[in-house]
């Protein structure tokens, strides 16, 4: 196995009685794109700049392509980083923007604007060189902060909620932006976010992160349908939890609870999954599909409240051929959830943590 | 539309829209100017006395004015004093205002309160002061002390206004330097420095202008040796009469007037004061 880009050993960061961030372990891998993922003040931001070496950890210890850094300083630690304010600096014209952090390397001039040049095409701004940051739109100068960081060659590049100021058709461009980016130079990255959506469309590794510690790593595709605990599971959409027979929770998505008449024949749909009797309390239009809210008594016997998106047919009032009207308020049905949609929660009780 | 009709534009839309306003301000500028032409139109008098209107016309007193020692002395000890004073109170000021701004020290609301207060302490109560324990009692001479008063009559000024750029930019600038390479020196010559400039140039011409025009500190700490121009005017008018002295006002007003115009040409009236207001 090759040395990960970098690691974090039992690294704490308090300020006063505040522990920002709670003796974490955590690898970086090479080449990939890991996302620092949780709710504000969970750590991830406090995290990101000790690894950038802006806030010096009260222990532990920070390793660069396996050399302790811990103690150096920001400058000589060779990371590109992408501020939330994206931090251009204002006196400069795009091009020394991008140019600066090659100047202070003291790299001779032509190969400087050559390589200032590049980067500036590879966000796809090659032209706007002799412009001011002010002049420019709040995603291009992202861009610009992108190219600035990735001029240097970073072992590391580092990006700080870099998509939380723009508007959200361009976030959705820039993710798929950064990935290409990601991608072409083979760079390792660590972005910070709250947004799941983010996390799950761009990483190659996650981090969940809750109160200064890590609670789940791992690929999207394996955290998502898999959450460790009930706080993983609330941050990434799970809204119904249940308590199964045999005494273990449960969490479902509101998309994968099917709602059928009362009488409908069970015909195996549940396969060991869960079936309910409820009562419709309300019923949301969404347009795409309505948000039905459900009381239901879990298989434990306890009283549960449930939420379930009910998308039948193509029909606006979303009535099924197969099953007769849309639910409506003070309907008695049946739900079901297939085994394969339950996500087996830890025992861990956690959730004041989020809200 | 260009800029100058803009703001015509502006001005009359003043005047119609808030009546109160705008009569004020004119009334403002009336009282502030029209003082100051009876005072150039007494300069260019042929006659012998401080009288309007002038009795015809001569240029006789501005040579009086620039012929007379003691005040060519007093222009140069006053520029000498200000230049120094502006300078020393930046250099002290500017670390003090990082400080406050951007360091992790406890206190800073009382740095900054200690700072400023030469603003609201009365200046002759700290003449006086000085007077007492630097010329007196530690027997340093009168342009010392007064090089050290008037630095602590503008350190409100640098401390102030460069904080006011200051704190416009963003915190993450610097860090965005070190974090490309820079070491913290060269972060703030290459990217704090030229954040300050505009308050660097405001707070400059402010402490400048204060110490070349102040009078009480000046008046309290003067000797035979060392006088400022506004001191050596104002004994000037208790003994005599004579317009020289309308003279000598109006040569600064209009030396004044090409630092401003300057100023205005090279860097821009609404940079170096956009800083204090913001």
């Amino acid at each position: 196995m090759t040395t990960p880009a970098a690691e974090l050993v039992g690294v704490s960061q308090r300020f006063g009685s505040f522990t920002a961030v709670d003796s974490i372990d955590l690898r970086i891998p090479r080449g990939r794109l890991t996302t620092l993922l949780g709710p504000s003040g969970c750590g991830k931001t406090t995290t990101l700049r000790m690894l950038a070496g802006y806030a010096s950890p009260t222990s532990g210890r920070i390793l660069i392509d396996g050399q302790d850094a811990t103690r150096t300083p920001p400058e000589k630690r060779d990371l590109g980083m992408v501020f939330q304010s994206y931090a251009l600096f204002p006196h400069l014209t795009v091009a020394d923007n991008v140019a600066y952090g090659l100047t202070m390397r003291k790299v001779p001039a032509p190969e400087r604007r050559r390589r200032a040049g590049e980067a500036l095409e590879l966000v796809g701004l090659g032209h706007l060189g002799d412009r001011r940051p002010k002049q420019l739109s709040g995603g291009q100068q992202q861009r610009v902060a992108l190219a600035r960081a990735i001029a240097i060659r970073p072992r590391l590049l580092l990006l700080d909620e870099p998509l939380s100021n723009l508007d959200a058709r361009l976030r959705v461009q820039m993710r798929a932006e950064i990935r290409r980016i990601q991608s072409e130079t083979g760079l390792t990255v660590v972005l910070v976010t709250h947004d799941q959506d983010e996390a799950l469309e761009m990483s190659d590794e996650m981090v969940l992160m809750r109160a200064g510690k890590v609670v789940q790593t791992g690929a999207p595709r394996d955290v998502f349908p898999a959450p460790a605990d009930r706080f993983v599971a609330e941050f990434l959409g799970y809204e119904n939890f249940l308590t199964l027979a045999d005494g273990r929770e449960a969490a479902v998505r509101p998309e994968h609870l099917r709602i059928v008449p009362a009488d409908a024949p069970l015909d195996g749909a549940a396969d060991g999954g869960v079936v309910l009797d409820a009562v419709v309390v309300d019923v949301a239009y969404r347009g795409v599909d309505l948000l039905v809210t459900l009381d239901a008594t879990d298989p434990a016997g306890a009283p549960v409240r449930l939420v379930a998106d009910h998308r039948a047919d193509h029909r606006s009032d979303h009535s099924d051929a197969a099953t007769g009207p849309a639910p409506s308020a003070g309907d008695r049905v049946r739900l079901l959830a297939p085994r394969a949609r339950l996500a087996l929660l830890t025992a861990e009780p956690a959730t004041e943590g989020l809200s | 539309m260009t800029g100058q009709t803009l703001n015509q534009g502006a001005g009359r839309s003043l005047r119609l829209r808030h009546p109160v306003a705008g009569t004020l301000a004119v009334a403002g500028y009336v009282i502030m100017i029209v003082p100051i032409l009876f005072v150039v139109a007494t300069a260019f008098t042929a006659g012998s006395t401080l009288r309007f209107p002038p009795e015809g016309l001569s240029l006789k007193w501005f040579g009086e004015a620039v012929a007379y020692s003691p005040f060519t002395e007093a222009v140069v000890s006053s520029l000498e004093l200000a230049v120094l004073a502006t300078a020393l109170a930046l250099v002290l000021g500017v670390p003090v205002t990082l400080a406050i701004h951007r360091g992790r020290i406890p206190g800073k609301g009382l740095l900054e309160g200690l700072f400023l207060s030469p603003l609201v302490v009365p200046e002759l109560v700290v003449g006086l002061a000085l007077y007492q324990q630097l010329m007196i009692g530690l027997h340093l001479d009168n342009f010392t002390t007064l090089l050290l008063g008037h630095t602590a009559l503008l350190l409100p000024y640098a401390v102030r206004v460069t904080g006011a750029s200051l704190a416009l930019a963003d915190p993450a600038l610097e860090e965005a330097a070190r974090g490309l390479g820079a070491s913290p020196l060269r972060a703030f010559v290459t990217v704090t420095l030229p954040m300050l400039r505009p308050g660097l140039i405001s707070a400059g011409l402010l402490g400048f202008v204060t110490s070349f025009n102040n009078v009480p500190l000046s008046l309290l700490l003067q000797t035979r040796d060392f006088r400022t121009l506004p001191v050596t005017m104002l004994d000037y008018v208790q003994q005599s009469y004579d317009p020289m002295v309308a003279a000598a006002s109006t040569l600064v007003l209009a030396a004044t007037v090409v630092v401003a115009v300057v100023a205005e040409r090279t860097v821009g009236f609404a940079k170096i004061f956009g800083g204090i207001n913001r």
